[in-house]
């Protein structure tokens, strides 16, 4: 399982586990998986997905992080789609 | 007994006096509360947004981001000071106009030019009360600054940064360190100061980086300089209502004094009447008798 948080500048929008993340990173989707290598990536604007039916969110902008299965979505614009 | 009644109504009105700041104490209260949660939710981005910037920056990236530019002798830099747009909070904006004089002072006295922004009705009025000229003014950030807000006022600023038209930006707020401690407090957001790198932890991992490190750090700088306006903005609506607070539980405890020492003395006067009627009532029966 991946420990996933998506934090604004304002509040932290999400926080708990998925077993997979799908991201609008800025040149296209980007998929995360248990083990992912340390990664950071700039993020365009899109639809983020956790799981394969879990939450959605919107975002715009931002980075992602990965590390040790551990994501964290930072972006300047999200909300729960 | 004419100075019973004037008592009377002294001790009416101080009553509704403290009726109102009573109120105003527990609007703050509730008002702080949510202003303190606000600081607190917007910790872990600026906690996220540091950790990665330290892990990306290195000291001779500097030169090639404009964000980073060390000035070697500034010459104009610009001071956004952010005050209240409501006043009976004690000491509170006046604190923050005493900062942000003291600050522009020293500047001038270096022979620096500083345009002054200012947030808020407080500080507005007292730099037109002084005649001096402001590059900007708001009033209408309310008691729930957004991170757009904080993008509105800091954009331009990036951009005279950017274009060399500015060698510095500071900003004038109200740290929020507690309740109780809350002082006014000068940062620098531009040039920017990366945070610091710890040790250890995950500082000095390799992680893949897309498009690349310094394509990620250009991003990210310019949202590093907008959340520490985001956060002074946050803090100084914490540090307004605290202050708000103090200066309305101050303003009824001394309501409830005077309270005291008006009944005592509306009391004392009854008496004194009450027994003054007796003895004259004994007077004159003893003269009816004799």
């Amino acid at each position: 399982m991946l420990t996933v948080s998506i934090i604004s500048p304002e509040a932290v929008l999400f926080e708990g586990t998925a077993e997979s993340v799908v991201a609008p990173a800025f040149d296209g989707e980007v998929g995360i998986l248990t083990g992912h290598a340390p990664m950071v990536t700039l993020l365009g604007r899109g639809e983020l997905r956790l799981g394969t039916n879990g939450n959605r969110f919107e975002v715009e902008g931002g980075f992602l992080q990965v590390l040790d299965d551990v994501v964290r979505v930072v972006t300047e614009r999200a909300r729960p789609a | 007994m004419a100075k019973g009644r004037e008592l009377k109504g002294r001790i009416r009105s101080v009553e509704n006096t403290r009726k109102i700041t009573r109120t105003m104490e527990m609007v703050a209260t509730s008002k702080m509360k949510r202003a303190q949660d606000r600081v607190v939710a917007a910790r872990p981005y600026a906690q996220a947004l540091s950790d990665v910037i330290s892990s990306l920056y290195s000291p001779d990236l500097a030169e090639r981001f404009p964000l980073l530019r060390q000035p070697v002798k500034p010459e104009r830099v610009a001071l956004v000071l952010l005050t209240s747009n409501r006043g009976l909070a004690g000491a509170f904006n006046a604190n923050l106009i005493k900062e942000a004089r003291a600050r522009i002072t020293e500047l001038e006295g270096r022979g620096v030019k500083v345009d002054v922004h200012v947030v808020g009705k407080k500080g507005l009025g007292y730099f037109k009360y002084v005649g001096r000229a402001l590059a900007t003014q708001r009033t209408e950030i309310t008691d729930r600054p957004t991170a757009a807000d904080a993008a509105e006022i800091v954009e331009q600023l990036m951009v005279d940064y950017v274009a060399g038209r500015l060698d510095g930006v500071y900003v004038v707020y109200s740290k929020f360190n507690s309740v109780l401690n809350t002082p006014p407090t000068t940062d620098q957001v531009l040039p920017v100061t990366p945070p610091s790198k710890k040790d250890g932890a995950s500082a000095q991992r390799d992680y893949l980086l897309f498009p690349s490190g310094e394509a990620i750090l250009s991003e990210l700088l310019p949202s590093y300089v907008r959340n520490a306006v985001y956060r002074a903005l946050v803090e100084t609506v914490a540090g307004e209502q605290a202050a708000r607070r103090t200066a309305m539980k101050n303003a009824t405890d001394n309501a409830g004094d005077m309270l005291n020492v008006l009944r005592r003395t509306y009391n004392r006067a009854r008496q004194a009447q009450i027994t003054q009627e007796i003895a004259e009532i004994v007077g004159g029966a003893a003269a009816l008798q004799g």
